[in-house]
């Protein structure tokens, strides 16, 4: 079972990645689209305003899940969800880097065992080092009964 | 009514129903732009089926895209400042759902509204959860 106090201890808001994204301007259109958005600064590149919409953001994945020292997770990791912030419109067509770290790791405990949440937070920043968003991904894993 | 300020907005109102389209076109577009298309998790039942799954699934992302969009839809001036999806259980492709926002506080000087958001299947079975804070002008 993990010793989610040891492993906040451990590992809580230390750095574990960075990486560069450079977002397609037909791409960002198509996700809006299908999400059923309308408004031309999220659809149309050629809109002034074009811009990033949030599940776009959510999308940016870190290079690894978990500091590289972590754990091996005993049991089923899902996906719990996911969670943005904007700070600054997110342009298309300059780099972006995204800076993660583990934000928060929690336990729940209900009738069919103990849950852990491991909370990774992607911080992303523009070109001119502006931070301009925040992702955060709920990983949680269901620990098998034995563990 | 478009909302255009935030005195348009009244504390318990539903937000205007939004019908989003989960067909396998969509969602094969949809994680094809994201980066997701390998595989048959998002664009094809069969495949999607052999990895153990009740059938092809409605990226959970692209709830979230439904949620902010619904926003829109309701005030095409409001600024998602921070939303918040909980995937509680999967969503299918090609089966409907339904999407609902309620407001659950105003906080009228700064422009901001809390929004209570959910993603049901055509069981209404909530599927996703979450909350979004949004800016609206003040006059």
């Amino acid at each position: 079972m993990l010793d989610v106090e040891e492993l906040k201890e451990k590992f809580l808001n230390l750095q574990f990645d960075t990486k560069e994204f450079s977002l397609d301007a037909d791409k960002v259109a198509t996700v809006a689209k299908m999400s059923g958005e309308t408004l031309p600064e999220f659809t149309d590149p050629n809109h002034p305003d074009f811009q990033v919409p949030p599940a776009i953001i959510a999308s940016l994945a870190a290079g690894r899940h978990l500091p590289i020292e972590f754990p091996k997770l005993g049991g089923i990791p899902m996906d719990g969800g996911k969670a943005v912030t904007c700070i600054h419109p997110v342009k298309v067509g300059e780099p972006l880097t995204g800076r993660t770290h583990l934000h928060d790791i929690y336990a729940k405990t209900g009738r069919s065992g103990r849950m852990v949440f491991l909370v990774s937070r992607m911080e992303i920043f523009d070109a001119n080092g502006t931070h301009v968003a925040t992702s955060d991904s709920r990983m949680v894993i269901r620990e098998k009964p034995a563990q | 009514m478009s909302v255009k300020t935030i005195s348009d907005v009244e504390f318990g109102v539903e937000l205007p129903p939004f019908q989003p389209d989960t067909s396998l076109r969509a969602t094969a577009a949809f994680a094809e732009a994201v980066g997701w298309g390998r595989g048959g998790r998002f664009n094809d039942h069969e495949r999607a089926r052999k990895e153990g799954l009740p059938g092809a699934l409605v990226p959970g992302i692209m709830a979230m895209g439904f949620l902010t969009s619904m926003i829109h839809h309701w005030s095409p001036v409001a600024k998602v400042e921070h939303i918040d999806t909980v995937f509680r259980a999967p969503l299918l492709a090609d089966q409907p759902c339904t999407i609902s926002a309620v407001v659950t506080d105003i906080a009228t000087e700064e422009g901001l509204v809390q929004l209570d958001l959910t993603v049901k299947n055509s069981a209404d079975e909530t599927r996703v959860f979450g909350t979004a804070n949004v800016r609206l002008p003040l006059s």
